[in-house]
């Protein structure tokens, strides 16, 4: 689904991502841990088409295309969701009219007719509850005065609604207590499916304690220096980083 | 003032004031005062602070032709409200209803007082607002009767039309009674047909206790002249409000002059102007504390697009004696693409020491991160950029409390944006 080969990318001359590869396949959940500043957001940013990146070597392919020639809202039509690090309040634009807008511009690409205002809010009801959202998020501006829990929340209802085929999580649960960890969990695990991958980005075990991953990578200095199963997240809980960055520097 | 010094242009319009002055009612002899010092004003000259940003060299080439007196109907755009007369280059056509929208409707003819051909002094604006008084055509009078409360609106629809490039000269004159209460709603339109000028002038006095609120909307077409003088004398206790939205004509200047003459006299000034294309609007705003506990807001919010160029001048005098008053200014400028500009000149001037004042005025691009953010989940470049801009007029947008209006303002404000985003994407 995901094939990502050596890639580099910098901003203006400072080069952060260093060689990446990365297989991800329909179904599974990766989970890709590192230090702070080593590339992470960056990989997200890169995939999902944030501007300001130089991408100088390399290739990220997507369902078999060419994911860095697209524009971020074609990315998002096909099916790549990037639930942000730090979500951007928008105040006069409507929760409601964004999450709208998405999904019809997502069901058009689909090739599925637009909903109309009454099947929408059927549809996002449902969603809501999940998230444990109340309704009055829908009339507020796009995470305008939201908590640091319920701007998390808010995008993990944005990808329940919008269904991706390729979800990308950038640190979802930092700044979460336990409770509103449980939620955006529940939120992730009900779209687990055979057809879908999910990559998060996470700092904490504590999270794959309730989305379990089938691969954990560890991403330091723009390289993937190691990648295990979840019993890595577990080891990296222990003894930090710095000694897969030694046994990578010995090999 | 020898014939020989006038501009060709000014001399073009006090020949064709004499041949219409037989048509035109009123005093005489005002008209003819009005006209003299306009032609003593003359165009403003190149030097002139009022017209820094704002160059009437086309408009001074053109030879418009003021208006006859209207006598048949034109069709106009349907009203926003119930009850709504049209003006025809400013004259009422036919019978005048003796009361509209909560509103006791009058002409110069049947007014008390020849009140409206009053010389309005100072100003950039001082020399159209004489020209408009030589040249308008049964004056409005809209007056209200002491504590009379109407949630009523009142649409004014003021249409330019001619089968040439007209001279409109609109002149309206509101009186609210002391306790009254009472909702304008002023529309400006043309035929599109012509490169035509509306020159108008709205006189408004509030006495005390009063309250206007006044809905402005100047819709033009895209080759219109538009300059427009708007007095406001506020009394004790009285408030002035105005919703604007100003979208319309090629060249667009309106002033307002606001003067909060008696104690805790207020006013709010809302609006937005959309300058795309290759537009120029031009909204000087001045409002004057002259007594005490007396309160303003001024809150623009300029969108500017293409060639489109936008000019912002609010000042707010406070004057001496005028303790305790209260004067704030806000004035947001959003510059969609790089060719378009936006001036902006906030303006206060204090001589009190007790008062409270602020202003803070801002231009910039929308947001790279929101602009990202929708794209991310979806939304084109358009419709993103569509949506921050509406957010952006939006805030101000949101005081304009007539349903219909504001739809009307927000579609074509969508319209707009829309359109020429997806040029521009
Ligand atoms: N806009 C930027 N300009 C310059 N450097 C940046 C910018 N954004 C991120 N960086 C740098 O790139 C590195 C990687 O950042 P990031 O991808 O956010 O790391 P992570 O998400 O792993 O903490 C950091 O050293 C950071 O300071
Ligand atoms: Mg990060």
């Amino acid at each position: 689904m995901l094939s990502i080969r050596d890639l580099h990318a910098q901003i203006g001359v400072r080069k952060i991502l260093k060689g990446v590869n990365l297989e991800v396949k329909p179904g599974e959940v990766h989970a890709i841990m590192g230090p702070n500043g080593s590339g992470k957001s960056t990989l997200a940013s890169v995939l999902a088409g944030r501007a300001g990146y130089d991408v100088t070597k390399g290739t990220a392919h997507y369902l078999g295309d060419d994911l860095l020639a697209l524009e971020p809202e074609e990315r998002a039509r096909r099916g790549v969701f990037l639930a942000f690090q730090y979500p951007v309040e928008i105040p006069g634009v409507n929760n409601a009219y964004l999450l709208k807008a998405a999904l019809n511009a997502v069901r058009k690409r689909r090739g599925l007719p637009e909903l109309d205002a009454f099947e929408f809010l059927a549809l996002i009801k449902g969603k809501m509850k999940l998230m444990q959202m109340d309704e009055s998020f829908l009339s507020r501006g796009v995470n305008e005065g939201f908590s640091g829990g319920e701007k998390k929340r808010n995008e993990i209802l944005q990808m329940a609604v919008l269904e991706p085929r390729l979800a990308l999580l950038d640190e979802t649960d930092s700044g979460l207590d336990i409770d509103a960890l449980r939620v955006v969990a529940t939120g992730v695990n009900s779209l687990r499916s055979p057809e879908r991958a999910i990559v998060m980005v996470t700092h904490y075990q504590r999270l794959l304690d309730y989305i379990e991953p089938d691969f954990v990578h560890v991403l330091s200095d723009g390289r993937i220096l190691r990648t295990g199963d979840k019993s890595l997240a577990l080891e990296l809980e222990k003894r930090g980083y710095d000694w897969v960055k030694q046994e990578a520097s010995a090999a | 003032m020898s014939a020989t010094a006038l501009s060709p242009a000014t001399a073009h319009y006090r020949e064709a004031f004499e041949r219409l002055r037989p048509q035109l009612g009123g005093t005489a002899s005002r008209r003819v005062a009005a006209m003299e010092r306009f032609a003593e004003l003359g165009f403003p000259g190149a030097r002139e602070e009022a017209w820094k940003y704002t160059s009437l060299r086309r408009l001074e080439s053109r030879r418009f032709v003021p208006a006859a007196p209207a006598t048949t109907p034109v069709d106009v755009p349907a009203a926003f409200v119930a009850q709504r007369l049209a003006l025809v280059n400013g004259s009422p056509v036919g019978v005048v209803p003796a009361s509209l929208g909560g509103f006791a409707l009058g002409t110069l003819d049947t007014a008390p007082e020849d009140q409206l051909l009053r010389a309005l002094g100072g100003g950039g604006t001082e020399r159209f607002a004489a020209l408009n008084a030589a040249l308008s055509i049964g004056p409005l009078l809209l007056s209200t009767t002491a504590g009379q409360q109407s949630d009523d609106v009142l649409q004014l629809t003021l249409v330019t039309t001619g089968t040439g490039p007209t001279l409109a000269s609109p002149r309206i004159a509101v009186r609210m009674a002391a306790g009254s209460r009472a909702r304008l709603l002023i529309d400006h339109v043309d035929d599109g047909a012509h490169e035509h000028f509306t020159n108008a002038v709205l006189d408004i006095e509030l006495a005390a206790g009063a309250h206007l609120t006044l809905y402005r909307l100047q819709r033009q077409g895209e080759r219109a002249f538009h300059i427009e003088r708007m007095e406001v004398r506020v009394g004790e206790h009285a408030t002035f409000v105005m919703r604007d939205s100003q979208l319309g004509a090629a060249l667009a200047r309106l002033d307002t002059n606001v003067s909060l003459d008696g104690r805790a006299a207020a006013t709010e000034i809302t609006g937005v102007f959309l300058a795309d294309g290759s537009r120029h609007l031009d909204s000087h705003i001045h409002v004057g504390h002259r007594a005490i506990e007396t309160t303003s807001l001024q809150d623009y919010r300029g969108i500017a697009a293409n060639k489109g160029r936008g000019v912002y001048n609010g000042k707010a005098i406070v004057h001496e004696g005028a303790q305790k008053s209260n004067a704030r200014q806000v004035n947001r400028n959003l510059l969609l693409t790089s060719g378009a500009e936006i001036d902006t000149k906030p303006d206060l001037e204090i001589y009190a020491d007790d008062v409270q004042c602020s202003h803070g005025t801002t231009t910039g691009q929308l947001d790279p991160n929101a602009l990202f953010y929708l794209r991310s989940r979806g939304l084109s470049e358009p419709e993103a950029r569509s949506a921050l801009t509406r957010a952006f007029a939006g805030a101000v947008l949101a005081r304009v409390d007539e349903p219909a209006l504001a739809r009307h303002v927000h579609d074509e404000l969508d319209r707009r944006l829309v359109r020429l985003l997806e040029v521009t994407a």
